[in-house]
């Protein structure tokens, strides 16, 4: 029984990665940018809402509405003022913009708030719904059906619309989605206020009346491994392989830490990713790329 | 190779080739390399210490240049690299091992770690690759503080006693700083030479076009292998040269956030030639040592506690937003803005070609 609840922690905590994953993929999906800041988006998302609710005292149904259009706006001027600029440069100028970008939002975010932690609202419901002798902790569980719910629609969106169609063009190769005719600036304007909305649900299942601090944006790096296992062309795939790695990392907190001083946990989702870059680069279900000459 | 004014002919293709090609030139090095040694005599201990940590972190960055620029794979665990070369250093040092042991050692330690983490370049490239690099970066403290104590101390990190040298005890700044000169012109040369040797060259055909150059016979995988294996190779130099100047070694000193700055600062140079690694550290260095100073000034004057973490953060809004825009408007960064400098130079008074 121990071992269950053990198993529902872990498919609740991947769902987190899942949310998290999604965002990286939402974006690499419409504009084939792969956004290393999103953790650091996830953070300023977090803050807005911490900025309107906590310290501006405004009420939920106003403040987060409020957080999630100043986090759209936020994705918008980063793409006006830095992405749009870089369409149809090599990936790694785009990769490396991104780190210029996560240096700056980091600072930023140092700079405006400060390093110290902060309390964050309780938006989702605190507590815990008992199920015969299992605990099913409200939050995540109510993260847990939303990131599920997002991910059907969005995936609906990008394969069943017209429009989510023309981004899969963008995120194939930017040069032949143009001479199509698929404007790649309207395109990577939809990726980021998408990926930015989605880094703003992200901080409220992640944070929901737990502590805000610079550390926040650490969850960035946790989920990329998990956006690279489900496969970075793949929506669906981001939830399913939140899933994986919360249960894997569950176990082996549960079973190699002990052995370990706590290690097995905390590098289980980075030798997963190598695992799967040696074995399946593009992930379970995302693209394989062919090339030539 | 830049173009020489009209008029500078060799007659064999060794002078053509070679580094330093005419007079002036060798006079101007000669100077700098004279202002480089005199330097020590001119600046304070502070700046001293500056300049030499701007050593040690160049040598990391050539390193980088050769990975990401020459071979065009991208590293963000660099300083994952030089924490192995740091720590290699500084436990052989303390089993009484010399510099001359302990210096090549913590570079074949850094250089092996990054073949581990280089082998899924068999699969996969470009910023997959880059991937496998943050995993060793993340991976480096947490595992780092859960070896043996008695390998490299845990969480308490090691201390490490001034090297000998000649029986000549490096303890003093100036000394360290002669060390990490003598090691950062070793460096400069080796990876300016590197580019013109046939592995160079097979690293900067696989940056620009890695299919075409397996085509004509080079094997990617191992090219790769061999462009981390360098790389980290110049980061370990990096990390015992580090350990000897601090005099102690621990993980917190090796973070993700510093091999962000080490690409940082290789963009803002130039990512292409080695005179863009020398360029941006010490840009940035210069940039870091302005925003402190500025930081200390405004303090002085308003008489408000400004506290070292906003001078941190705002040195981080500066380098991300210089990051961005030599991204956006000089990509091939300060490097290629001397090359058009010297070539205007040349040529004068004619117009720029």
């Amino acid at each position: 029984m121990e071992l269950l609840q053990t198993l529902i922690n872990g498919v609740l905590t991947g769902f987190v990665y899942g949310v998290v994953a999604l965002s990286f993929v939402v974006i690499y999906r419409a504009s084939k940018i792969v956004n290393l800041a999103q953790g650091q988006v996830v953070m300023a998302s977090a803050f807005f809402v911490w900025l309107f609710v906590l310290a501006l005292g405004w009420p939920l149904w106003l403040g987060l509405p409020a957080a999630l259009l100043a986090s759209i706006a936020l994705g918008a001027a980063i793409e006006r003022a830095i992405f749009r600029r870089l369409i149809g440069q090599p990936v790694f100028s785009v990769v490396m913009a991104s780190i210029g970008l996560l240096i700056l939002i980091q600072g930023a975010a140092q700079l405006f708030f400060g390093a110290q932690t902060r309390p964050f609202p309780q938006v989702l419901p605190a507590g815990a719904w008992q199920l015969g002798p299992l605990l099913l902790n409200k939050t995540l569980l109510i993260g847990a059906v939303l990131t599920l719910l997002t991910g059907e629609g969005l995936h609906r969106f990008f394969t069943h619309t017209r429009a989510g169609l023309r981004l899969a063009a963008v995120a194939e190769d930017h040069v032949t989605a143009l001479s199509l005719g698929v404007s790649v600036r309207w395109a990577t304007a939809i990726a980021w206020m998408l990926g930015t909305a989605l880094a703003m649900l992200a901080a409220v299942i992640l944070l929901s009346g737990t502590v805000l601090g610079l550390q926040a944006a650490e969850i960035g790096l946790r989920a990329l491994p998990v956006a690279l296992l489900g496969g970075l062309e793949s929506v669906r795939g981001a939830s399913l392989a939140g899933v994986l790695v919360g249960v894997g990392e569950a176990l082996a907190s549960r079973f190699l830490d002990p052995l370990t001083a706590g290690a097995a946990s905390l590098v289980f989702p980075y030798v997963l990713m190598i695992l799967v870059l040696l074995l399946r680069p593009q992930g379970l279900f995302g693209w394989r790329k062919i090339e030539r000459l | 190779m830049a173009m020489l004014p009209s008029g500078v002919f060799f007659s064999s293709h060794a002078a053509e080739r070679a580094l330093v090609r005419t007079p002036p030139q060798r006079l101007a090095l000669a100077a700098l390399l004279l202002v480089l040694v005199l330097l020590p005599l001119l600046l304070n201990d502070y700046l001293l210490g500056v300049l030499t940590l701007a050593g040690v972190t160049l040598v990391a960055v050539l390193g980088l240049h050769i990975t990401v620029g020459m071979a065009g794979q991208l590293n963000l665990g660099q300083s994952a690299f030089v924490g192995v070369g740091a720590f290699v250093a500084a436990a052989l040092a303390a089993k009484g091992w010399s510099l001359w042991l302990c210096i090549p050692a913590a570079a074949l330690a850094a250089g092996a770690v990054s073949i581990l983490f280089g082998l899924p370049a068999v699969r996969i490239k470009g910023f997959y690759l880059a991937l496998t690099t943050i995993a060793a970066q993340i991976m480096f403290p947490i595992v780092m503080i859960r070896l043996p104590e008695a390998w490299f101390g845990g969480t308490a990190g090691l201390p490490v006693d001034p090297p000998a040298v000649f029986g000549l005890v490096l303890d003093t700044p100036r000394s360290i700083y002669g060390l990490v000169l003598a090691v950062v012109v070793l460096a400069f040369l080796g990876a300016a030479n590197l580019s013109r040797s046939r592995i160079g060259r097979a690293f900067r055909a696989m940056h620009d076009n890695d299919i075409a150059s397996s085509v004509i016979g080079v094997d990617l995988a191992r090219t790769k292998i061999m462009a981390f294996f360098a790389g980290a190779f110049f980061a370990g130099i990096s990390g015992a040269l580090y350990a000897y100047y601090v005099r102690y070694v621990s993980t917190e000193q090796f973070t993700l956030w510093l091999s962000v700055w080490y690409v940082g600062m290789l963009i803002v140079g130039g990512l292409h030639t080695p005179l863009g690694a020398v360029l941006g550290v010490l840009t940035i260095t210069a940039l870091q040592e302005g925003v402190h100073a500025a930081g200390g000034w405004v303090m002085a004057q308003t008489g408000s506690s400004l506290s070292g973490g906003t001078v941190f953060a705002l040195t981080n809004v500066v380098l991300g937003g210089v990051i961005v825009l030599m991204l956006l408007f000089e990509p091939l960064g300060l490097a290629h803005r001397w090359a058009l400098l010297k070539a205007a130079y040349r040529i004068w008074p004619y117009p720029r070609a």
